[in-house]
């Protein structure tokens, strides 16, 4: 439309931005369809190129002109390729002319591409956006911008009808320049807008350039302004000119391309010497009155206005739902979705997202949603007849049931995680036999170093407890449970063994000669005993003592179990305490009165004697008692044996 | 099973949506990556039966005729309920693994499926600890990752059938696994952390987010596809849904606070990276956009559809990107975007 509006003027805008070298002229014409409005007219891209994907690349003659019109050109096709299947999906609220002027059509819908649409039908063109550099990913996008007269940096120079100069662009608050993020992904630095036959010509660079009205009084009347401007016109060295530029942009296919040679660039083109048309007489006065202007200047304008950064928003999100409001409300808190630079394409990239259209479109979308606040994504319009889902309301909600029937939540994922994987079953048995065996594994520690220790002192104690279990389950105990009487009764008991090791040693060969003259009644002793031990101990107190039998030990020694304690004597006295239950077996010189006495003893010890049985042969008594405890007191053995020998002894 | 629908206003159903109904309660399901005859899609479906024996079903879906119709040549039978389903990403051949009581694998041909490797991640027994989940790698799609509730997660070389290493990732049982980038997994656990694990370097591993409660524990994992920056993950017996920047460790970028009962599955938009499904006790599938300022009240969704009971699965496949897919007790619903 604009550029049927004046052929030239691309021409015009291609001279004036090659001619001192920077990035890129953009021209802002008022809207023909929305009055108050400027969009984008036309525009010239210079800046670097990735890569050039035309044929003619083998032509070497080709004029870094043409080049660079064709660019432009490509530019400007790929932004209505992605941004056609966006009208033909808003061709219901629309009424969608031919102008091909996108933005026309953007006015209360986001710019974004629907993939589902394009993916068919998108025209080919001769750019795909991998190809594109930041810096024009900077001009493609700004393709999709419109500003209200009086907004925005464009908005503004045509309000006031004043050249607006912008130093430190990438780093301008939102604000002041509602590009800055983009610019700054872009690595613009500096961006000059003045108005130009009832529009806006905007111009910007990758380079900090400080204020220069010249240079734009330069631009105009060289250019702009000169009907019909050649390349031979304006600079008289022109052609090495345009030589050096066609070089230049071979070399930029080289992503390293180092800026400096361009800025030098720039400078010679600018200065006053180096150039003999009018606008190079400029003196050195006015350059540094234009310097000394700069700072108050953008100081003046900085505080033109607040609204700028609503404008984007206006006209982009308005259709959205709640959610926008309490955007507004509260911009303070801010979720990560904003940065704009992480989403230029390198970045993406890096992610491996390639090879389809739709990865192109996204990658556009982010970039252009980013700069827009908040708008609903491409793929959910909100009246869309075929979605099975419904646009959210509060209301809605209400229908819902807060509880499942059977009340519990989560059931069917509690099952699986926690019930389902117990059902296997044989898997518990495993896992007790720990990881020691695979000597694969590993475990990475944990950032925190608090979190790490807590669990190896964790892993530790689990450890310690285990042990403590298994010595347990060795050691007789007869205290009370806790890890120090385990450990005393250890001590004890490994004494103990100790001592009866060393006994049994060096009693052996004595014990067997002596076993054999008591033979008899040892036997007698230990059946009662088995049997005994055997009805109490169950399981652990069989093997101990078939054990203890294949060794042929034939003394009657004490059981090993924890619950039992057992005394014998010189006198053979034996005394067993199990529980409540005394069993007290005993050979002693008989007399009248001995039997009695000896009962008195044990009745005077609290014990009930049930079974009895006595037996005197060659004036031996041999007397066993099962006797109980009667009260809550209960002799130890030896006491039970000291008075009982006390009787015998008597 | 529908007894909301008398409430329901009229409009809230919409009819764009298509059911299949199983003889069994459904829990597992995945949507293959490959297309059959006339753009039909394979969707299994996992039965949930708390017994030895259940199975495995091969649904068709043809988008254009709105049809999910069985395919009786492709059922299996599998020991107990499959804890999850999964084809492969981008491959020639199909092949579906399931998890449970061993990794498995299972290959889907023309009339048949045939199990194709079981794998058995302990030396000292024929017995595997108990898979609770799994992630195949769409980078390196011959890993796969498990996690257990033995506390380890073990990464595996399917092409060559063994194990590639196995670490323990948590100090009480792993719920779920799912890739980043090459060789970067992350896991939830029993435990309460959101944990992430680079193959290359196994000495570390970064907490990024810790549940309030300590040791509430987080069921569920999802890893964004679209921008690996962010993940998000669900608690137990929460209707939140927990979205974690990984660069902001410990605080959640934004937690998704519009289900009326507990979240049970979450799943990313495959075609866009602000885009979030999620699923409840309440019976709602809800799509979320992520907004760039986060407004006082919390975020609500962008849209709902409102099943007749309980969802406990969701898939949002990049095979089938318009279409969601859920389970609740014995139906599958594509439901359209």
């Amino acid at each position: 439309m604009a550029r049927g509006a004046d052929e030239n003027l691309r021409k015009k805008l291609a001279f004036a931005v090659r001619s001192i070298q920077w990035s890129y002229s953009i021209f802002w014409s008022v809207s023909s369809t929305q009055p108050g409005v400027l969009e984008w007219g036309d525009g010239y891209y210079n800046g670097d190129i990735k890569t050039r994907k035309t044929v003619q690349a083998a032509n070497e003659l080709i004029n870094a002109d043409q080049l660079g019109l064709e660019r432009s050109e490509q530019l400007r096709e790929l932004y209505k390729s992605l941004s056609a299947a966006e009208n033909e999906t808003n061709n219901n609220n629309n009424n969608n002319n031919n102008n091909n002027n996108i933005n026309n059509n953007n006015n209360n819908n986001n710019i974004l591409p629907n993939p589902q649409a394009t993916t068919n039908k998108r025209p080919s063109v001769a750019l795909s956006p991998e190809d594109l550099t930041d810096t024009e990913w900077y001009f493609l996008v700004c393709m999709s911008f419109i500003f209200n007269i009086g907004q925005g940096l464009p908005g503004r120079t045509l309000a006031k009808n004043e050249i607006i100069w912008l130093c430190n662009a990438h780093l301008a608050d939102s604000k002041v320049f509602s590009r800055s993020l983009l610019a700054k992904s872009a690595s613009i630095q500096t961006i000059v807008c003045f108005p130009y036959l009832g529009g806006v010509v905007e111009i910007g660079v990758t380079e900090h350039v400080i204020e220069d009205r010249n240079l734009i009084q330069h631009i105009k009347s060289a250019f702009l302004d000169n009907p019909n401007p050649m390349m031979s016109n304006y600079v008289p060295n022109g052609n090495d000119k345009d030589i050096v530029c066609g070089i230049l942009d071979e070399n930029m296919i080289e992503p390293d391309f180092d800026p400096l040679v361009e800025s030098d660039d720039a400078k010679t083109c600018c200065s006053p010497n180096n150039s003999t048309n009018g606008f190079e007489d400029a003196d050195d006065d006015q350059q540094a009155e234009g310097i000394n202007g700069e700072a108050s200047q953008v100081q003046s304008w900085q505080f033109l206005d607040d609204e700028i950064s609503n404008c984007v928003h206006n006209n982009y999100s308005m259709n959205s739902s709640d959610c926008i409001s309490q955007t507004y409300a509260n911009p303070e808190k801010r979720v990560p979705y904003s940065d704009l630079q992480e989403y230029n394409p390198k970045k993406l990239d890096h992610f491996n997202f390639r090879g389809d259209d739709v990865h192109y479109q996204g990658v556009l979308s982010m970039v252009l949603k980013s700069s827009h606040q908040l708008i609903l994504g491409p793929y959910f319009r909100n009246n869309n007849q075929e979605s099975s889902f419904v646009r959210w309301k509060k209301e809605r909600s209400r229908f819902v049931a807060r509880k499942p029937p059977g009340g519990m939540l989560q059931r069917v994922l509690k099952k699986v995680l926690f019930e389902v994987p117990r059902m296997y079953g044989d898997w518990e048995v495993e896992s007790s036999k720990g990881y020691g065996s695979r000597e694969t594994i590993w475990r990475p520690e944990a950032d925190e170093i608090n979190n790490n220790h807590v669990l190896a002192e964790r892993k530790r104690r689990e450890k310690l407890h285990e042990r403590f279990m298994m010595l347990g389950s060795l050691v007789p105990c007869n205290g009370k449970g806790d890890k120090v009487s385990l450990l005393d009764d250890t001590i004890d008991y490994l004494k103990d063994l100790e001592r009866r090791v060393e006994e049994l040693e060096s009693r052996k060969d004595a014990l067997v000669l002596e076993a054999r003259t008591r033979r008899r009644q040892q036997e007698t002793t230990e059946r009662t005993s088995d049997n005994y031990c055997s009805n109490k101990v169950g399981k652990r107190g069989k093997p101990l003592i078939s054990k203890r039998k294949a060794c042929s030990l034939e003394e009657f020694e004490p059981e090993t179990d924890p619950c039992k304690l057992r005394e014998t004597s010189r006198d053979d006295i034996t005394v067993s305490v199990i529980d409540k239950n005394a069993l007290i077996e005993l050979r002693c010189p008989w007399n009248e009165s001995i039997f009695l006495e000896i009962m008195e003893a044990v009745s005077n010890l609290n014990l009930d004697s049930h079974t009895v049985q006595s037996n005197n042969a060659d004036g031996i008594l041999t007397l066993t008692i099962r006797a109980k405890f009667n009260g809550s007191k209960v002799a130890s053995p030896s006491m039970i044996r000291q008075a009982i020998q006390r009787v015998i002894r008597k | 099973m529908d007894n909301s629908s008398a409430h329901e206003p009229p409009n809230l159903r919409s009819e764009n949506s298509v059911s299949y109904d199983s003889p069994y309660p459904i829990y597992a399901m995945a949507v293959s990556s490959s297309t059959h005859h006339r753009r039909r899609r394979h969707i299994a479906v996992g039965s949930f039966i708390e017994d030895l024996s259940n199975r495995v079903d091969i649904i068709s879906f043809d988008e254009e005729a709105f049809s999910l119709k069985a395919i009786p040549t492709l059922s299996f039978e599998h020991p107990y309920p499959p804890t999850k389903l999964m084809f492969n990403p981008n491959s020639a051949a199909e092949l579906l693994a399931s998890s449970g009581d061993y990794l498995r694998l299972w290959e889907v041909r023309d009339s048949s499926i045939e199990p194709f490797s079981t794998l058995n991640n302990s030396k000292t027994s024929e017995f595997c600890a108990p898979l609770t989940s799994f992630d195949w790698s769409e980078v390196e799609p011959r890993r796969i990752g498990t996690s257990s509730i033995d506390t380890t997660c073990t990464i595996w070389d399917i092409e060559k059938g063994v194990v590639e290493t196995q670490l323990i990732a948590h100090d009480k049982e792993v719920y779920d696994i799912a890739w980043g980038e090459a060789g970067i997994f992350a896991s939830v656990s029993a435990d309460g952390s959101v944990r992430i694990f680079d193959l290359r370097d196994k000495e570390h591993s970064t907490i990024i987010y810790e549940s309030p409660q300590p040791d509430t524990p987080l069921l569920r994992l999802a890893w964004n596809k679209q921008d690996l920056r962010y993940m998000a993950t669900i608690l137990m017996d929460s209707n939140k849904v927990v979205i974690l920047d990984i660069r902001s460790p410990t605080m959640p970028v934004a937690e998704l606070e519009r289900h009326q009962a507990s979240v049970n599955a979450i799943a990313w938009a495959p075609q866009s990276s602000r885009h979030i499904c999620s699923a409840g006790d309440d019976g709602q599938a809800l799509i979320w956009e992520l907004p760039t300022v986060a407004g006082p009240n919390g975020i609500d969704p962008m849209s709902m559809y409102l099943a007749g009971a309980e969802v406990n699965q969701l898939q949002w496949s990049a095979a089938l990107r318009d279409w969601i897919a859920i389970a609740f007790s014995n139906k599958l619903q594509m439901l359209r975007v």
